[in-house]
């Protein structure tokens, strides 16, 4: 039983560490606060996959399946609804969004988010603008507003 | 004698008129349909020797300030207007003028689920490089100066807009995002430092820019995590010399191929970019024989996300006129010091944004070299300083 010796001792002392350490470090990461996409209720229900809707936020994908144009509502970068939405839904960095709408806006080829300044005004625009979608905290109680299903 | 009042009347009323109007964007005043943005920059900038951006030498010149303003307006869902009005002062390369940035239409031709063609005319911005279309918006780039061997601010105007047509096309697979963009047009602006940066000052003609060719393939992974692009322009200037000058109707050809690539991640960002510049002169006469020679051109810079609104950068920019003389031992011919021949740039830099809208950012660069210093800043090469170093302090406003 001897044959352990103190190198392998350290050696499996210093394995349980760090997977105790990356378990504890998970744990953290897994405390996230993904955001609620929603979208008005006009619409069209679809298997959208998160390709689809990334491309939605960068503004690259301007039209749903349906035709209509996609009116697409962000808070502002630093606002902690929209980091968590960028960061836990979309797998994305805020800076990265920004880097994307910035060369449209100010190359003049591409039109970006309309930006809101809270998440109450962000149910009042998505429940009153057809073909809307952006993202909330919660669940939202209102018939005009569904939550965005995607893969 | 002060050559610069910091904020002049004329400021004063432009800075004034951009305040409405983002005033009058937030206020929810403009139907939907359209859409106001805008921004302010104002930079200030010391230097040991060698003046940049008007009198750095030994003072502290406020000569660069960068004022945009842009509209959009779409009537129906395929058709989208934009334009950009800008102010930009520059030392004394441009004492301060006002231009339309861009201004085009923009008509999506095919629209599929994951594709899309267009044409755009208009005045449009060139695609050169990571940074250019958005060269003079100081949020869209990590330093106050962007790496000159590249992004000449002398040269400027011969890159920042072209009146013309442009075909663009993008796709998106699921290995990444692809946009391909083909713009002929001429180059809208026209220099007194172009001509002194080819003849020299003692040119009084005029060059006049050809339709030029410019084209860019993108390449995105990961919504911009991994970027790479490939970008070609053709330009050619032809000169019409004036009466009793020494040169003739000459003709120059610069055709820039430019490789890019860029790694985005959390906190640490990678940026490397490689320039191969093919320039061809012709024609000017016996005071100018025609030559021929390639400019290179890279740099590599790293930023650091240190807190959440301070990110930290680090660059080695690299320029070489004419590889064939890497040190200039031939260029002293013409009378000019050897240094001019080259310009090796070590950066470091601090951005700080202190809101979703301002930003302030200060940088330090040493330099070795003197060849994208400004010919106007500089009139008299041969009292430029081969080892120098410049301070950047620079504050941002955007809406």
């Amino acid at each position: 039983m001897d044959s352990l010796t103190l190198l392998q001792f350290v050696y499996i002392k210093l394995i349980s560490f760090i997977r105790v350490g990356i378990i504890v470090s998970t744990m953290g990461c897994s405390s996230v606060n993904a955001a609620e996409i929603v979208v008005n209720s006009t619409v069209p229900s679809k298997q959208y996959t998160l390709a689809d809707i990334r491309a939605v936020f960068m503004m690259r994908q301007r039209f749903w399946p349906n035709g209509e144009q996609i009116k697409v509502f962000t808070l502002s970068d630093s606002d902690l609804l929209h980091k968590d939405f960028v960061k836990n839904n979309l797998n994305m960095f805020p800076h990265q969004l920004r880097r994307i709408w910035d060369r449209m806006l100010f190359s003049g080829t591409g039109a970006i988010p309309v930006q809101l300044d809270s998440e109450q005004e962000m149910i009042d625009k998505i429940a009153n603008t057809p073909y809307a979608i952006g993202y909330l905290n919660n669940r939202p109680d209102n018939e005009k507003i569904r939550l965005f299903e995607y893969q | 004698m002060k050559k610069y009042a910091c904020l002049n009347i004329n400021n004063g009323i432009l800075l004034l008129g951009l305040f409405c109007v983002s005033g009058i964007a937030q206020a929810n005043i403009v139907p939907d349909e359209i859409e106001f943005h805008g921004f302010l920059t104002q930079g200030f900038f010391h230097s040991s020797d060698n003046n940049i951006f008007g009198q750095s030498d030994d003072g502290i010149t406020p000569g660069l300030t960068e004022i945009g303003l842009n509209g959009s307006y779409q009537p129906i869902d395929q058709l989208r207007f934009s334009a950009q009005g800008l102010y930009r002062r520059n030392g004394d390369v441009d004492r301060g003028s006002v231009s339309l940035d861009y201004g085009l239409a923009d008509l999506t031709l095919l629209n599929y689920e994951s594709s899309r063609v267009g044409i755009r005319a208009g005045r449009i911005k060139t695609p050169y490089g990571l940074y250019n279309e958005t060269r003079d918006v100081s949020f869209t780039h990590p330093t106050i100066l962007l790496p000159q061997g590249i992004y000449f601010d002398r040269s400027r105007s011969l890159l920042i807009s072209s009146d013309g047509g442009s075909l663009y096309a993008e796709q998106r697979t699921r290995y990444g995002d692809f946009s391909l963009k083909f713009n002929v047009g001429v180059p809208s602006g026209n220099s007194n430092e172009i001509r002194s940066s080819i003849l020299g000052s003692e040119a009084k003609g005029e060059f006049q820019a050809q339709p030029a060719f410019a084209a860019q393939l993108n390449y995105e992974i990961n919504g911009g995590e991994y970027v790479f692009a490939v970008s070609y322009v053709d330009l050619e200037l032809e000169y019409r010399s004036v009466a009793g000058e020494t040169f003739l109707n000459g003709n120059a050809h610069v055709q820039p191929l430019v490789f890019s690539a860029q790694y985005n991640g959390e906190k640490f960002s990678l940026t490397g970019e490689y320039d191969y510049r093919w320039n061809n002169f012709s024609d000017f006469g016996a005071a100018f024989p025609d030559f021929k020679s390639i400019t290179e051109s890279w740099y590599v810079q790293g930023g650091y996300q240190i807190l959440p609104q301070l990110q930290a950068n680090v660059r080695y920019d690299v320029l070489y006129n004419d590889m064939n003389d890497r040190g200039g031992r031939r260029i002293t011919e013409l009378g000019v010091p050897n240094h001019i021949a080259y310009a090796n740039d070590w950066m470091f830099g601090l951005r700080w944004d202190l809101a979703t809208s301002w930003m302030l950012r200060a940088e330090y660069h040493r330099v070795h070299g003197t060849a994208w210093l400004p010919q106007a800043d500089n009139p008299d090469r041969n009292s430029t300083v081969q080892d120098w170093d410049l301070y950047g302090l620079q504050l941002s406003f955007r809406f």
